[in-house]
């Protein structure tokens, strides 16, 4: 472990007892600002009771679900429209309008064609997830350099070869930076998602929380989605790194 | 292959951008079978140009290039390409990107295999074959690059300054790699450089190219040539010197 990590953790030690301190000496309300110490005890109740674990099940699925759906579809469109140079041109300023129109606000109109749940909180997740890597699917298609391109021709390789063997895994480094955008948004996308149209998962439980003013609940749940966050991040940095393990990093050498 | 079918005509070959100005005029170039020709010129002169188009990369705005008798088209597989940068790709280990051009057209044999290993040997990397192109210096990936252009056995080669980023002494070790292969093969080849004392060692004919115009031609005639002090034998030196003298600008030319 370095020492950066270790300087990390024990900030975030430091900080909590600060907090919890300075909740303690000020005698603030727990209704505004719960102790650490209470927010955990709510926490272990709720992992150890079973209350937690649907939620989780339900965000968790949420999330992988509109995340996959997103972005293989982000992908495919960027596939097509970097090869389609047509389409590009044509399509372009639709999808940008599309990105442009925050896509929580079209959550009612979802709510209204696919019903409240699941499917709703699945689509605008995945219309979150959806615009970075397209993006970065098309950025990264053309960062192939033009002596290799040209490679290609010399070698009399077919349109699909070059787009199989040397555009896709040229821009892969920029496609999986697309990837981990897309993972962290999709998080985002799942639980405000739940605000409006959830019954169950965490970011409905925050809404429940907050109708019973149980405000050290809503601290606990911040913290399963942010360490939720957390594990789907690293899964994906884990996942660049073995993909790109060949190829020259500067830490490498 | 008959040697006449084995040669490269580059016949009054124009070429320009659309509303720009012409890069290359009337380039004219005849490279009989092993013949290795190299193109001389300042930086900007249109030598890459002149070599994608006898690649087929670019089409000439007028003239043509042949290959024997047919007319080019379009990129062919009879020829190999060197470019300036190895270009090799990072995530294939270096044997496979040797083999990079027969797989792309079917499945490699243990022939194949066998076949770059042989020309990696010859280069003497065979020993890094497992290797990736991150974990190699610059002049091994030129070495690389080299063995990937002949491992189809390419009936011509054209090299656009491949050995202009690696040191000195790898380039002397390069060049007479590639004068050993090369001869070995029996490939005509044209060579692009702007270093005079590389074309004078490497080629049995130096073209001198000014501002798109193919100026001087001269066969190069040095004794014992490639024996390794061929490079400092007087008559090299010469020959050196009257390159040198038709690559200074020419009086009355005024370029825009």
């Amino acid at each position: 472990m370095t020492a950066a990590r270790l300087a990390s953790i024990g900030l975030f030690l430091g900080l909590g007892l600060i907090w919890e301190i300075w909740v303690t000496i000020s005698g603030v309300s727990s209704l505004l600002v719960p102790a650490p110490s209470a927010v955990l005890a709510v926490l272990w109740q709720g992992l150890t009771d079973g209350f937690l674990w649907p939620h989780i099940r339900v965000t968790f699925a949420e999330t992988l679900l509109g995340f996959a759906l997103g972005s293989i579809i982000g992908f495919a469109f960027g596939v097509l429209l970097s090869e389609v140079d047509v389409l590009r041109r044509v399509l372009w300023p639709y999808i940008l309008a599309s990105q442009v129109v925050p896509k929580l606000a079209l959550g009612p109109i979802f709510i209204v064609w696919f019903g409240f749940g699941l499917t709703s909180i699945v689509i605008i997740t995945a219309l979150i997830c959806f615009f970075p890597l397209l993006e970065n699917t098309v950025t990264g298609l053309r960062s192939a350099p033009a002596d290799q391109r040209d490679l290609f021709r010399m070698l009399g390789a077919s349109r699909l070869q070059t787009l199989l063997r040397l555009k896709i895994p040229a821009g892969l480094p920029v496609i999986l930076a697309g990837v981990r955008v897309s993972v962290v948004l999709a998080i985002v996308g799942a639980v405000v998602g739940e605000f409006i149209s959830g019954g169950q998962g965490l970011g409905a439980s925050i809404i429940a929380a907050q109708g019973m003013m149980d405000t050290t609940l809503m601290f606990a749940l911040f913290i399963v989605i942010t360490v939720m966050g957390m594990l789907f991040y690293q899964l994906t940095i884990l996942a660049e790194r073995w993909l790109l393990r060949r190829r020259q990093t500067g830490d490498e050498i | 292959m008959t040697d006449r079918a084995r040669a490269l005509t580059l016949q009054q070959v124009d070429f320009a951008y659309p509303g720009e100005a012409p890069i290359l005029q009337d380039a004219s170039l005849s490279l009989a079978q092993g013949d290795f020709h190299c193109l001389v010129g300042r930086s900007g002169c249109g030598k890459t140009t002149l070599l994608k188009i006898a690649a087929g990369l670019l089409r000439p705005t007028a003239g043509c290039v042949r290959i024997g008798d047919t007319i080019l088209d379009g990129p062919s597989r009879q020829i190999g390409f060197v470019f300036q940068t190895p270009s090799l790709l990072d995530w294939r280990s270096v044997l496979d990107n040797v083999l990079l051009p027969i797989s792309l057209h079917r499945s490699v044999t243990a022939t194949d295999r066998a076949r770059a290993m042989d020309l990696l040997a010859l280069v003497g990397i065979d020993a890094h074959a497992q290797r990736y192109p991150c974990q190699m210096s610059g002049g091994q990936q030129s070495r690389v690059s080299l063995a990937r252009a002949l491992v189809t056995e390419p009936p011509f080669l054209l090299m656009d300054e491949p050995f202009a980023a690696v040191d000195a002494i790898t380039r002397e070790d390069l060049q007479n790699d590639l004068l050993r292969l090369t001869r070995a093969q029996g490939t005509t080849v044209l060579f692009v450089t702007h270093d005079i004392a590389e074309a004078v060692y490497l080629a049995s004919h130096v073209s001198v190219m000014q501002s798109g115009r193919i100026t001087r031609s001269l066969a190069i005639d040095v004794p014992e040539r490639a024996s390794g002090d061929s490079r400092y034998h007087p008559q090299a030196i010469r020959q050196c010197e009257e390159i040198k003298a038709a690559l200074a600008p020419a009086l009355g030319t005024v370029t825009p």
